[in-house]
């Protein structure tokens, strides 16, 4: 048995934290009625926020797996030099503001930008386009994959590596069928943190892509355009959002392989 | 160390390795002949399982040279190093290694499918290898749902499927439980008398009985040097250092204590049983040692005092070099005995290999501990 104060303590720390955490989503969720919720949603602006920003959070994610496996592989199977810088350097975006990332974005790739040039010899141009939306996605989300990835490639036994090398398989046959199979559920949980993290980016994009309706405004930015005159259509913006994070966030929770994301299963109670 | 650039004739494994870690180096050279099993044996830590990596190329050696008899593996002055997955070594590993996220069947597969095999060939050769393994109805299973004597199995059908130039066995039978065992070592033991004549095979074992079951010749490792290699008769006819004394010198069981009484004790022991004085509370999980000099023979029992009765048939005469007149008597008893008689109890009985005895020896005889 605790003693009281100690249960007193413990009760008063998640009754507050839950106060912080939930009362926000509680006050969106009965702000509308469901008819206004409704006919809030249905919306063009609301639609094309919606679409835009599913289109390129998708995109992001495919683009995030695509360049962040090789790179989650070197860090979680191979010794460099340098391997540590690339470590940190990976996981900048986390602990960045957004915005700074927008203005590295925009002074890296804008027209006047240290690639801006190249780009535009290439007949690119990114700022102030969908593109960009995707390329300010990826800078923020990235990290998210890369550490869970990582984490599960390093965490697949050596010894099925070994076997798999003995039998024949060249380490890129292995990679496919043995190390990325064995660590899906953390490559998969990495990949849906940075879809949410790219559903949720709002600083490096307005910063990068601006808040073009239809071509950089997604529904992050839609809700802060709205909040400017119409609060109804930000709280249904923001209630969705809230909604497809939750979701995503219980999917990782319930999915079968849900015990690999984070937390470990709570430690059962002993005497 | 050996050099040139062809593989050994006559030899189907020429070894010459050296390689240096922290505190451990590794340095010997020797050969495996054709359709032979080559035993090393060695307490944990001796290097047992570095040389099995070194062979399958998991490991690096810093020089020396590997070679099989029909590819240079490895040679340090011709600056040949083959990738594992080029070298066709079959690895069966302690604790089997099998995919959990593939079934049996592909388990086994895996090779053939790196290897790019055609389904139906793929279909074929897996069918046989689980067939022969006798687990021919388990293809469907993941490795979770099989028992260790099953899982060990069907590792060691992943590496035969593959017909490799050398069989790699990494202590095979070490994390079974004793039944199990002695199962899946009649298996091994019938696998290895039908490998076809390219496939040399090291094994790998700290396990006395393994190495005097399976040894065509045995070498013991002893902190990264071979310090002695020969058949299991000059091994027990001349051990070289005080390891493979002990190792080989004494018989030495495993087992459980089922029942007591009167100051005795009941262990069953690797498939036997024997008597022994009662070693006091404790737990059942023991070790019974028996000298062979105190293991007497008869041609038949003689009655009398002596609780432990063992009968079977002479393997092996070896003389115990020491002091002439004694010779070393192996015996296929379950548990498997060696006794050790005099000159003259040898010419007395007529014993000859081949020869069924009654071996027996006193409770008081054997040595209990925990």
């Amino acid at each position: 048995m605790k003693p009281l104060i100690v249960r007193v303590a413990l009760v008063a720390a998640v009754a507050t934290l839950l106060c912080i955490l939930a009362l926000p989503m509680i006050s969106l969720l009965v702000r509308l009625s469901p008819g206004e919720l409704l006919h809030q949603l249905s919306q063009p602006v609301v639609l094309t926020a919606l679409g835009l920003s599913l289109e390129t959070s998708v995109a992001t994610t495919v683009v995030v797996i695509l360049l962040g496996l090789p790179v989650a592989y070197l860090l979680a199977t191979k010794d460099f030099k340098g391997k540590r810088v690339l470590r940190a350097l990976v996981e900048i975006p986390i602990v960045l503001p957004p915005t700074v990332a927008g203005v590295g974005l925009l002074l890296a790739f804008g027209r006047a930008g240290l690639a801006g040039g190249a780009l535009k010899a290439l007949g690119i141009e990114l700022p102030f386009t969908t593109l960009a939306v995707v390329v300010a996605q990826v800078f923020v989300a990235t990290p998210f994959f890369i550490s869970a990835a990582t984490a599960g490639i390093a965490s697949v036994e050596r010894r099925y590596t070994d076997a798999a090398a003995t039998l024949g398989a060249t380490p890129g046959y292995g990679f496919f069928r043995v190390l990325l199979p064995l660590a899906l559920p953390s490559v998969l949980a990495g990949a849906a943190m940075s879809w949410a993290r790219a559903l949720g980016e709002f600083g490096a994009t307005i910063t990068f892509a601006g808040n073009l309706p239809g071509r950089t405004q997604t529904m992050p930015l839609a809700v802060y355009t709205a909040l400017q005159n119409d609060l109804a259509a930000a709280v249904a913006l923001s209630l969705l959002l809230v909604i497809l994070s939750f979701s995503i966030l219980l999917g990782l929770r319930f999915a079968p392989w849900g015990a690999a994301v984070g937390g470990a299963p709570a430690r059962p109670r002993g005497r | 160390m050996r050099h040139g650039g062809q593989p050994w004739e006559g030899h189907l494994l020429d070894l010459a390795v050296a390689k240096r870690f922290d505190a451990f180096a590794l340095e010997l050279e020797t050969t495996v002949a054709d359709k032979e099993t080559l035993v090393v044996v060695g307490e944990s830590g001796a290097g047992k399982s570095t040389l099995l990596r070194l062979v399958s190329g998991l490991e690096r050696p810093d020089r020396g040279r590997i070679a099989t008899a029909s590819r240079i593996y490895y040679d340090s002055a011709a600056r040949v190093d083959l990738p594992p997955w080029r070298r066709r070594t079959g690895y069966v590993a302690q604790d089997h290694a099998l995919f959990p996220h593939l079934t049996v069947f592909e388990n086994v597969a895996f090779g053939l499918r790196a290897a790019g095999r055609s389904p139906a060939d793929i279909r074929k050769r897996v069918t046989d290898a689980l067939v022969r393994l006798d687990v021919g109805d388990l293809g469907e299973r993941r490795p979770a749902e099989i028992s260790g004597g099953q899982a060990q199995r069907v590792a060691l059908a992943r590496a035969l499927v593959l017909d490799p130039d050398v069989l790699l066995l990494d202590e095979p039978l070490a994390s079974l439980d004793l039944r199990t065992r002695a199962q899946v070592r009649g298996v091994l033991k019938a696998v290895l008398a039908t490998l076809p004549a390219h496939c040399a095979t090291l094994f790998v074992t700290h396990d006395p009985f393994d190495a005097m079951v399976f040894g065509d010749r045995i070498a013991a490792l002893e902190h990264g040097r071979v310090t002695q290699v020969g058949s299991r008769q000059e091994l027990l006819a001349r051990p070289r250092s005080p390891y493979v004394a002990a190792f080989l010198g004494i018989n030495m069981f495993r087992g459980r204590i089922v029942s007591r009484e009167g100051g005795m004790v009941r262990i069953e022991a690797q498939g036997g049983e024997l008597y022994a004085v009662d070693p006091g509370e404790g737990s059942a999980d023991v070790f019974a040692t028996v000298h062979p000099r105190e293991i007497a023979l008869f041609h038949q029992s003689p009655g009398g005092s002596a609780r432990n009765t063992f009968i079977g048939a002479i393997t092996e005469i070896v003389p115990e070099p020491p002091n002439g007149e004694r010779v070393r008597v192996a015996l296929s008893t379950w548990p498997a005995l060696v006794a050790e008689v005099t000159d003259r109890a040898v010419a007395q009985l007529g014993l000859r290999e081949g020869l069924e005895v009654t071996a027996m020896f006193k409770a008081t005889g054997v040595t209990v501990f925990r």
